[in-house]
C-alpha cells in the first residue's frame, strides 16, 4: 500500500486548507490585537498596562497554534476518513517521522518560549520594588486579618479598615503581611492573598514575612480588593476597595483620618435606632453576619453565638464586652468591633457598615426570636 | 538491551489457575482482575466527588445562595478536588489501565510483584472511606492543597484526610515500583525499549514519576499529621515554622503528579490514533523520548504554584524557565499527534472520536498553562477561576476524556463485549459540548475577577455562573448514557473476538477476555508494533489477528 | 518465595532475584526520597530562621552522638562480614557476625533513646526540635525495623532457608542495613557537625 510516486505528499486540497485555517487565524489575531480589555477591566495601575500586552503577545501567537492544531485535526479526520467501499483492511502512509518537520515544531515554539521568557522578565520589576523608584515611593502595609484588609498610613495613629484610599499618579510600596496576632494554632494568623484585579496585581499575604509590591495608580475611581486565598469561613465574603483620587481629594481625605486619629476612635457615632428597618436588617444580616453568627438560639454557636434574643435572654444578659445586652450597647460592638475566645468581630469599616446599617441590623435583632 | 531470555525464563510456565472465589475475584493476584477492581472502586468515587461537584455548581448558580452552608461548601470542593485526583484519575489511569494493558502489551503474564500489586489496590478502597467519612468530623475545608496555617485549626477530618491520602499515597508508590520493575525486567524476548508500545512508554514513566514523588507525599502529609496532632511546628510561624515551607514540599509532589494523571492519557492516545489510522504514528522516537523529558521536567518546576508565595525574583524566573520549557515536549506531542492522522485510513470509532476531543481540549488547556507559566500574567491569574478553568481542561479535558478513550477502546479486551457506537457517539458530543460550555466561560470571569474557593461571589459574574452551572448539571448528565451502556454491553454488547479494533499491539493477540496466564507461549518480538500493512511482528503469533473484523 | 528457593531453576531464580533486587534498590531509593523531604524542610527551615539553633535550644552533645555512630558504623562492618561468610559458605561465621549485628544495632538504639531523654528540647518545642526529632525519630524506626529484618532472615538461616548461591533475602537485609548506616551519615552531619 505505498504511495504513489506521481502524487505530491502534500497536495492542493492540502495548501487549500493552510490559507483557509490562516484566513482564520488572521481574523482572529487582528482581534487579539484591537481586543479592548480595558472596557471589561480597567487598566488602573501602572503595571496593568505591560502585563495585558503580554497576554495579548501569548494569544496573538497562540490563536494560529490552536486554529492549526484543531483545524488540521478536522481536515485530516474528514479528508482521510475510511471510505465504505475500502477494505476494512486498507492502509494509511508508511511515513514514520520527518526530520524537517518534527524540527520546525520543536525549534519554533521554543523561540516563542524564549520570547515570552524575555518580555516576561522585563515586566516583573515593573511591580516590585527596585533600585530607585522604589526609594522615592511612599511605603505603607497592607495587613491580613480573618476577615479583613488593614491598611497602615505612614503619619496616621489608626488604621484604615478594607478601603484604602491613594492618590492617583503617585507610584506606592505596599508592604504586605498577614497579622501575627496571637501564637494560638486555633484562632491565629492565617494566609490571605490581596489581588486587585484592576491592577493585575497580587500578592499573598503570609505570616512571617513581609512582601513589598509597588505600583501606580493611573486611574480615579473604585476598584476592588478580593482576598484570593483561602483563609477559613469568612474567605468568602472577604473583600476591601481602592479608591482612587485626586490628590486634592485624597489630601482632604488624609487629612480627616488624621483628625478622626487625634480626636480618638472610642466615641460612639449617633445612631437613630427609631429610623431603623428590619427588612433591611435581614438583608444584612443574611448577607454579612451569617458568616459567623446564626439567627438562632445562643447555644448555636458558629463562630460566635446565636443571635436570636439577643435582647430577652435571661441566661444570656450579657454580651461579649460584659455590657448589658441593650441596643446602646450592642451598636457599641457593631461599630468598634470586639475580641471573643473564638475570633474577632471586624468594627463597623472592616464589614462595610454606615449607621443607617446599623440601626437596621438591631432593629431586625430585636424581632429575632 | 535488557531483554528476557527465552525459553526457560521464569515466564515461560503457567501457574495453576486459582480455585476460590476469594482467590480468584477478592485478593487476586491477577493483574487484570485487579485491574477491574480499580476501575469499578475508581467509578463509584468518580461518581460521588461528580456529585460533590453537582452540589458545588448548585450553589454557585446564584450569587449568595443557601444551597450550602460555607462550611459544607468548602468541605465539598475539598473532598471533590482530593477524591478526583488520588480517588479517580490516578487509580484509573495507573491501577486500572496500567494494570489491565501494561503486562499485555510487554508480553508478561503479570506484573513483577502481583502480591504487591493486590496490597496496593487494597489500601485504595480505605484510603476513599477515610477521606469520606471526614464529612462526619469536619471534611477538610482549604482546597485539595489544605495550606497552613489554616490547615492546622480545621478539625479532625483533616487529619483523616492526612491519613487517607497518605493510604493511597503509599498504593501508588508501591504501583510505581511495581510497574517500573515489570517494564525494565519483563519485556518479552526481542522487545527493545524502542519496539516497546508507547502506552509502556508512559506507563513507565508514569511509574518513575509515582515511585518517587508519591515518597515525598507521604512525607508531607506525616509532617501535616504530626504538625498538626502533637503541635511539631514546622509551619508554626511563633515558633520559626514556615507556612510556604508547606507549599514546597506539597508541590514537589503535586507537580509530578498531574503528569501522572496525563502521561498515561497521551499513552493510551498514541496507541489508539494508529489502530484507527491504520498507519504508524507518527514520530514514535520524538513521542517516547518526550515522555522521558516530560517526566524528567516535572520535578523541575512545582514552585510555579507559588509565584505569589514571596519567593525571590531569581526563583520565579528560573521556574518560570522551567515551565516554558516543559511546554515544547508536550507540544511536540500534540504536533505528531495530528500529523499521525494525515494520510491515513480514519475511522471515527468512539476510542478515536473521545481522542480528538482530547486533543482540541488539551491543547487549549496547556495553552493557558502557557499564560500561566508567566510569572506577570500568573500575578493576576493565581487563585481565580482561570485556574480553575486551566485545569479542568487538562485534567478532565485530558485524563478524563483520555480515561474514557481509553474505556471504549479496552472494553472488549477486560470484558469480551464491545460497547454500543451510536450511545458512544451520543455520549461523547452530549460531554464535549456540556464540557466546554461549563469551563470555557470561568476563563472569563477569573480574568474579571472571581477568586477560587468562594460560595459566593460578586452579582456581575451571576449569569455566567448560571450558565455554568447548568452546563455543568448537562455534564454529569451525559455520564449516564456511559453507564447506561457499559451496563448493557454485558448481555446486548456485541461479542468481541480477540482483535475488534485491527491493532497489532500484544494485547490484541490474545482471546477477548484475556485468559488468566495471558499468553500460551510468551510472543517473540520481531520490531515495533505500528507497521501497518506489513506483517505482525511477532514470531509466533497467527497473521490471521491483523484482520479488521467487519462491524 | 523464601520457602521456594530450592525448587526452582537456577535460571528462573537468576531472573526472579533480578527482579526482587531491583525493586528493593526501588524501594530504598523511595525510602531516601522520604528522608529527603524532612531533610529539605530542615535545611529550609534553618536557612530562614535568623539564628540557630533558635534562642534558648541547646545542640545535642557531640560526643555521645558520635559514640553512637562508632557503633551504627561498625554493625555495617559486622554486617559485611557475616555477608562474606554467607558468601564463602562459613555459615557460622554468617550466624556470630549477624548477631553482633543485632546486638551492635541495638545498642544503637539505646544510645538515641539516653539521647533524647536527656535532651532538653521537645519535639514541639521549636523548629529545631521538630527537625531534630523527625528525622532522628524516623532513622531510629529504620534501624529498629532493620533489627527485626536481621533476625527474622538469622532465624531463616538457621532453619536452612538460605544456601551460599540462593540468598537474595540476606542480600536485601545487608543492603538495607548499609542503607540506614549511609543515612546515618547525613543527618549526624547535618545536626551535629554543620
Amino acid at each position: 500500500m505505498k504511495q504513489e510516486r506521481s502524487q505530491p505528499l502534500l497536495d492542493a486540497g492540502f495548501w487549500r486548507a493552510v490559507i483557509v485555517m490562516a484566513a482564520i487565524s488572521a481574523v482572529l489575531m487582528y482581534v487579539v490585537v484591537i481586543f479592548p480589555i480595558e472596557r471589561f477591566l480597567p487598566e488602573a495601575s501602572t503595571v496593568s498596562v505591560p502585563i495585558d500586552r503580554l497576554f495579548k503577545f501569548c494569544w496573538f501567537f497562540g490563536v494560529p497554534i490552536l486554529v492549526y492544531v484543531n483545524g488540521m485535526m478536522i481536515y485530516f479526520a474528514i479528508r482521510y476518513r475510511h471510505r465504505p467501499d475500502e477494505p476494512m483492511d486498507a492502509v494509511g502512509s508508511e511515513i514514520h517521522d520527518n526530520r524537517a518537520l518534527e524540527t520546525t515544531w520543536t525549534v519554533v515554539p521554543a523561540i516563542l518560549m524564549v520570547v515570552l521568557a524575555v518580555l516576561s522578565y522585563i515586566v516583573i520589576p515593573m511591580y516590585y520594588p527596585t533600585g530607585q523608584a522604589a526609594a522615592s515611593a511612599v511605603t505603607m502595609e497592607a495587613i491580613g486579618h480573618k476577615w479583613y484588609f488593614e491598611f497602615r498610613y505612614p503619619g496616621l495613629r489608626q488604621s484604615v479598615m478594607n478601603e484604602m484610599h491613594l492618590p492617583v499618579g503617585v507610584p506606592v510600596t505596599l508592604d504586605i503581611t498577614s497579622s501575627e496576632q496571637t501564637t494560638d494554632v486555633l484562632t491565629g494568623a492565617v494566609l490571605h492573598s490581596f489581588w486587585v484585579p484592576e491592577f493585575r496585581l497580587k500578592q499573598d499575604m503570609i505570616p512571617g514575612m513581609v512582601v513589598p509590591i509597588h505600583f501606580t495608580p493611573s486611574e480615579i475611581g473604585t476598584f476592588r480588593i478580593v482576598c484570593a486565598e483561602f483563609c477559613g469561613l469568612g474567605h468568602s465574603h472577604m473583600w476591601g476597595s481602592i479608591v482612587v483620587q485626586s490628590k486634592p481629594a485624597f489630601d482632604a481625605w488624609y487629612a480627616a483620618q488624621q483628625h478622626a486619629g487625634l480626636a480618638g476612635t472610642s466615641a460612639m457615632i449617633p445612631i437613630n435606632f427609631a429610623a431603623g428597618h428590619a427588612s433591611g436588617g435581614q438583608a444584612l444580616f443574611n448577607t454579612k453576619c451569617t458568616v459567623c453568627h446564626n439567627a438562632a438560639p445562643f447555644a448555636q454557636r458558629k463562630v460566635g453565638p446565636g443571635l436570636a434574643n439577643l435582647f430577652d435572654d435571661p441566661s444570656h444578659p450579657t454580651l461579649v464586652t460584659g455590657k448589658k445586652a441593650s441596643p446602646d450597647n450592642v451598636a457599641d460592638i457593631l461599630e468598634h468591633g470586639a475580641h471573643g475566645d473564638m475570633g474577632t468581630m471586624p468594627d463597623m469599616q472592616a464589614n462595610g457598615l454606615s449607621a443607617q446599617d446599623i440601626s437596621d441590623l438591631i432593629a431586625y435583632l430585636k424581632t429575632l426570636h | 538491551m535488557a531483554v528476557a531470555e527465552v525459553g526457560a525464563a521464569a515466564g515461560g510456565h503457567i501457574h495453576p489457575p486459582p480455585d476460590t472465589f476469594i482467590k480468584k475475584y477478592v485478593f487476586s493476584l491477577d493483574h487484570k482482575v485487579i485491574a477491574v477492581q480499580y476501575f469499578l472502586t475508581g467509578g463509584l468515587f468518580f461518581i460521588l466527588a461528580g456529585l460533590l461537584a453537582e452540589i458545588m455548581r448548585a450553589q454557585l448558580a446564584g450569587p449568595n445562595n443557601h444551597v450550602l452552608s460555607v462550611t459544607t461548601y468548602n468541605e465539598a470542593y475539598s473532598v471533590h478536588g482530593s477524591a478526583m485526583v488520588w480517588l479517580v484519575i490516578i487509580p484509573l489511569l495507573t491501577g486500572g489501565f496500567g494494570n489491565l494493558v501494561m503486562p499485555l502489551q510487554i508480553g508478561a503474564r503479570d506484573v513483577a510483584f502481583p502480591w504487591l500489586n493486590m496490597i496496593s489496590f487494597w489500601l485504595f478502597p480505605p484510603a476513599g472511606i477515610l477521606l469520606f467519612a471526614s464529612f462526619l468530623y469536619g471534611a477538610p475545608q482549604a482546597g485539595w492543597t489544605e495550606y497552613p496555617p489554616i490547615a492546622l485549626q480545621m478539625p479532625f477530618g483533616t487529619s483523616m484526610w492526612c491519613m487517607a491520602i497518605f493510604l493511597i499515597g503509599v498504593s501508588a508508590t508501591i504501583t510505581g515500583l511495581n510497574f517500573l520493575v515489570t517494564v525494565v525486567k519483563m519485556r518479552a524476548p526481542g522487545m527493545t525499549y524502542t519496539r516497546m508500545p508507547l502506552f509502556v512508554w508512559a506507563t513507565a514513566t508514569t511509574a518513575f514519576l509515582s515511585m518517587i514523588a508519591t515518597a515525598n507525599l507521604s512525607a508531607a502529609l506525616a509532617g501535616l499529621f504530626i504538625a498538626r496532632t502533637f503541635n511539631v511546628p514546622f509551619y508554626d510561624v511563633a515558633k520559626g515554622g514556615a507556612p510556604v515551607l508547606w507549599q514546597h514540599v506539597f508541590w514537589f509532589y503535586s507537580h509530578p503528579a498531574v503528569y501522572i494523571m496525563i502521561l498515561p492519557a497521551f499513552g493510551l492516545v498514541s496507541e489508539i490514533i494508529p489502530t484507527f489510522v491504520r498507519r504508524p504514528i507518527f514520530g514514535y522516537k520524538a513521542i517516547a523520548y518526550s515522555s522521558a523529558a516530560i517526566g524528567l521536567l516535572s520535578f523541575m518546576v512545582w514552585a510555579h504554584h507559588m509565584f505569589t508565595s514571596g519567593l525571590q525574583h531569581w526563583e520565579q524566573f528560573l521556574f518560570m524557565i522551567l515551565t516554558m520549557t516543559i511546554a515544547v515536549p508536550t507540544g511536540v506531542k500534540i504536533f505528531s499527534w495530528v500529523a499521525t492522522l494525515w494520510g491515513g485510513k480514519v475511522r471515527l470509532d468512539s476510542p478515536l472520536l473521545f481522542v480528538l476531543g482530547f486533543l482540541s481540549t488539551f491543547t487549549f488547556g496547556g495553552f493557558t498553562g502557557i499564560l500561566l507559566a508567566s510569572v506577570p500574567i500568573d500575578v493576576h491569574e493565581h487563585a481565580s477561576y482561570f485556574v480553575v478553568a486551566h485545569l479542568h481542561y487538562v485534567l478532565f479535558g485530558g485524563s478524563v476524556f483520555g480515561i474514557f478513550a481509553g474505556l471504549y477502546y479496552w472494553w472488549p479486551k477486560m470484558t469480551g463485549r464491545l460497547l454500543d457506537e451510536r450511545l458512544a457517539k451520543w455520549h461523547f458530543w452530549l460531554m464535549f459540548i456540556s464540557f466546554n460550555a461549563t469551563f470555557l466561560p470561568m476563563h472569563w470571569i477569573g480574568l474579571l475577577g472571581m477568586p477560587r474557593r468562594v460560595a459566593t461571589y460578586d452579582p456581575a459574574y451571576a449569569g455566567t455562573n448560571l450558565f455554568v452551572s447548568i452546563s455543568a448539571f448537562v455534564l454529569g448528565a451525559s455520564m449516564l448514557i456511559f453507564l447506561y451502556n457499559a451496563l448493557r454491553s454485558a448481555k446486548h454488547g456485541e461479542i468481541a473476538g480477540p482483535n475488534p479494533w485491527g491493532g497489532r499491539t500484544l494485547e490484541w493477540m490474545i482471546p477477548s477476555p484475556a485468559p488468566y496466564y495471558n499468553f500460551k507461549d510468551i510472543p517473540i518480538v520481531l520490531s515495533g508494533p505500528y507497521d501497518y500493512g506489513k506483517p505482525l511482528p511477532y514470531a509466533n503469533v497467527s497473521q490471521e489477528l491483523a484482520k479488521v473484523p467487519m462491524h | 518465595m523464601a520457602a521456594n528457593v530450592h525448587a526452582i531453576s537456577d535460571a528462573e531464580y537468576q531472573e526472579v532475584r533480578g527482579q526482587r533486587l531491583l525493586g528493593f534498590l526501588f524501594f530504598l531509593i523511595s525510602d531516601c526520597v522520604i528522608f529527603g523531604d524532612f531533610i529539605f524542610s530542615y535545611l529550609y527551615l534553618r536557612t530562614a530562621a535568623p539564628i540557630w539553633p533558635p534562642a534558648g535550644i541547646e545542640r545535642p552533645y557531640l560526643y555521645l552522638a558520635a559514640v553512637n555512630s562508632i557503633v551504627l558504623f561498625g554493625s555495617g562492618a559486622t554486617m559485611h562480614y557475616a555477608m562474606e561468610g554467607m558468601r564463602h559458605n562459613r555459615i557460622r561465621q554468617f550466624v556470630w557476625f549477624t548477631v553482633a549485628t543485632i546486638i551492635l544495632g541495638s545498642m544503637f538504639l539505646s544510645g538515641q533513646a539516653y539521647e533524647y531523654t536527656h535532651l532538653h528540647d521537645t519535639w514541639a518545642g521549636s523548629t529545631f526540635g521538630a527537625s531534630f526529632f523527625t528525622l532522628t525519630g524516623l532513622h531510629g524506626f529504620h534501624v529498629f525495623i532493620g533489627v527485626i529484618f536481621l533476625i527474622t532472615v538469622l532465624i531463616q538461616t538457621l532453619r536452612g532457608t538460605y544456601t551460599q548461591e540462593r540468598h537474595f533475602g540476606l542480600t536485601a537485609a545487608t543492603l538495607y542495613w548499609h542503607f540506614v548506616d549511609v543515612i546515618w551519615v547525613a543527618l549526624f552531619f547535618m545536626f551535629y557537625i554543620y
